[in-house]
């Protein structure tokens, strides 16, 4: 039964490229109606994964189901059932945005009065009503990205594969991409969901899955994922300083076990938050500082996705003067 | 396929609009007929015009409708656009017959210049319009396959595919019956003309002008589609093994 209440069903899949396994041996399920976020360090096979699912790259084993469709053997079936969004926007700069639009109903087999009722419709709801008749190349990235997921959408799937929707957006066109994913997933769609941006899973997710080194490190709910990991816990404290990079090094303070540089704020690693809070307040005193705020904190997903992928707080370092840099871990050859 | 036929002609209108009514390719169109009129003077070697035209239309085809088709996979494939369609409800062989419908319908109308100016211009008089409409349609088909083939290798550039598609069709031009008659050509270039589908599609359209040719036209006709059917198998083999390995 819970079969049929599954987008996807993913099953002892596995990619191999001559002798680099790529994906080994993975099982997961999206439920029908959820926001099911893929993460994953550069290398981890979440690409790969993606490009099974979407039919585009055949595994070496397991089996893929799309609304019960055997991706394998029903592929055409499966394939009416998605939209798909690929991280770069892989529009017709040629055609007009209406043109791109009539173009990807006809590919789906949409009549011709259905697909111009929904070509209109989408282009309305993207805001791209009054450059309907505009070639575009002339769109800016934003405009194209809205149109690219427009495009996913003009047989109104059931199932939405967003690869990275909002990375390079500026800030109203990540509002929007953001809200709409939420409408969408309202209005009963499903969505795979793959980022890099660990707030944009925290945000949007449902379930979360983390894939290194080719196999399923870690799944669950957001919250899920951070009560396993409660021994990360921080200090977050912020200082009163204009020339909040001149406050000196906090890491060596009693119970820190790493720090992280935000603005005029510091991030501290700890397993005792109770020795480490004292400790920052005498340190506060003695250099002339003014706290403005202090808090405790709970792993975060980012935490969570650090610890799994091996890329651990250990790794962070932090420079005089300088943004805090993350070591690179979790490459797999 | 016959369930695909909206799909496969939305493709074939799509990449009308969007890569061939462009300025570089309605040039390379009109100048390939009027630059291969002049390089292929029908006054040399005591040719006749009727034999220039039939040449001429022989020589259109071939470069018109082999060269498209792997320009725009490529470019498809560098713009991602290619993705869409492989992701699409639609079968390869219909995505690429899509393709290929492209590259036919390009190079007939290319092909129609210097048909048009053999009969107005010159007089000349074609023995049989039907097999001629007919032989210049299966071999746009089986020359535009062709194309599509070449353009099928997992290549990022239009570079690594034209390279070796242009030093594998020029010997063929020399080798199909159009630059020395078949019957004059040693056993072992005829053995190889034998594979060429310019051989079959050159003796097709002799026959239609001329009444006459090397072999027969029926079997012409019968081995322009085989050769278009071979291609796009080849071609739809080749995205089998990009689906195995990715590009």
């Amino acid at each position: 039964m819970s079969e049929l209440l599954s987008a996807i069903e993913v099953s002892g899949l596995s990619k191999r490229y001559g002798k680099l396994l790529a994906v080994d041996n993975i099982d997961f399920h999206v439920k029908d109606g959820e926001i099911f976020g893929f993460m994953g360090p550069n290398g981890a096979g979440k690409t790969t994964t993606v490009m099974m699912l979407t039919s585009f790259l055949e595994p070496t084993a397991g089996t893929i189901r799309i609304h019960d469709y055997d991706l394998s053997v029903k592929s055409l079936e499966a394939r009416a059932t998605m939209g798909i969004v690929p991280e770069e926007s892989n529009i017709y700069t040629e055609l007009t945005a209406l043109d791109n639009l009539l173009f990807a109903g006809k590919i789906y087999r949409m009549s011709r009065k259905a697909r111009k009722r929904r070509a209109e419709e989408l282009l309305e709801v993207f805001g791209l009503s009054d450059r309907a008749n505009v070639k575009t190349q002339e769109f800016s990235k934003g405009m194209r990205r809205r149109l690219t997921v427009a495009m996913a959408l003009i047989h109104e799937p059931k199932l939405l594969f967003l690869d990275e929707p909002i990375s390079g957006l500026d800030v109203q066109s990540t509002r929007y991409i953001k809200k709409l994913v939420h409408d969408l997933n309202t209005s009963g769609v499903t969505i795979f969901l793959t980022t890099h941006q660990i707030e944009v899973a925290n945000e949007l997710c449902n379930r979360v899955a983390i894939i290194n080194q080719g196999r399923i490190a870690t799944i669950g709910t957001p919250d899920e994922l951070k009560a396993n990991i409660e021994s990360v816990q921080t200090v977050a404290v912020t200082f009163d300083t204009p020339e909040g990079n001149n406050v000196p090094s906090l890491d060596g303070l009693k119970g820190v076990n790493h720090e992280i540089k935000s603005g005029n704020g510091r991030r501290l690693y700890t397993d005792s938050p109770a020795d480490v809070i004292p400790a920052v307040i005498d340190f506060a005193r003695e250099h002339g500082l003014r706290i403005t705020s202090l808090n405790t904190l709970g792993p975060s997903l980012e935490d969570v996705f650090l610890k799994i992928t091996g890329q651990e707080v250990g790794t962070i370092t932090t420079s005089p003067g300088g943004e805090g840099k993350r070591g690179k871990g979790g490459m797999r050859k | 396929m016959i369930g695909n036929l909206g799909q496969i002609w939305a493709i074939t209108t799509k990449d009308l609009r969007t890569y061939y009514f462009n300025p570089p390719m309605i040039m390379f169109g009109l100048a390939m007929p009027v630059l291969l009129f002049f390089s292929f003077s029908m006054r040399r070697a005591g040719m006749s015009r009727q034999m220039g035209i039939m040449h001429l239309m022989s020589m259109i085809l071939f470069f018109t409708a082999s060269t498209a088709g792997p320009v725009i996979l490529i470019l498809e494939r560098r713009t991602r656009t290619l993705d869409r369609l492989m992701t699409a409800p639609l079968s390869m062989g219909s995505l690429l017959f899509g393709k290929m419908l492209v590259g036919v319908l390009f190079a007939v109308s290319v092909t129609l210049v210097p048909l048009i100016v053999g009969l107005t211009i010159f007089h000349i008089e074609i023995q049989n319009p039907a097999l001629l409409l007919g032989a210049i349609i299966l071999s746009a088909m089986s020359f535009s396959a062709l194309g599509i083939w070449f353009g099928s290798f997992p290549a990022r550039s239009v570079g690594a595919v034209m390279m070796p598609s242009t030093l594998l069709r020029w010997p063929l031009l020399f080798v199909s019956g159009i630059f020395i008659p078949l019957e004059r050509m040693p056993v072992w270039a005829r053995t190889i003309a034998r594979i060429s589908p310019l051989t079959y599609a050159h003796d097709a359209v002799t026959h239609a002008v001329s009444g006459s040719g090397f072999q027969s036209a029926t079997l012409d006709m019968l081995l322009l589609p085989v050769f278009m059917i071979l291609f796009l198998f080849l071609a739809v083999r080749l995205y089998r093994r990009v689906r195995k390995l990715g590009y």
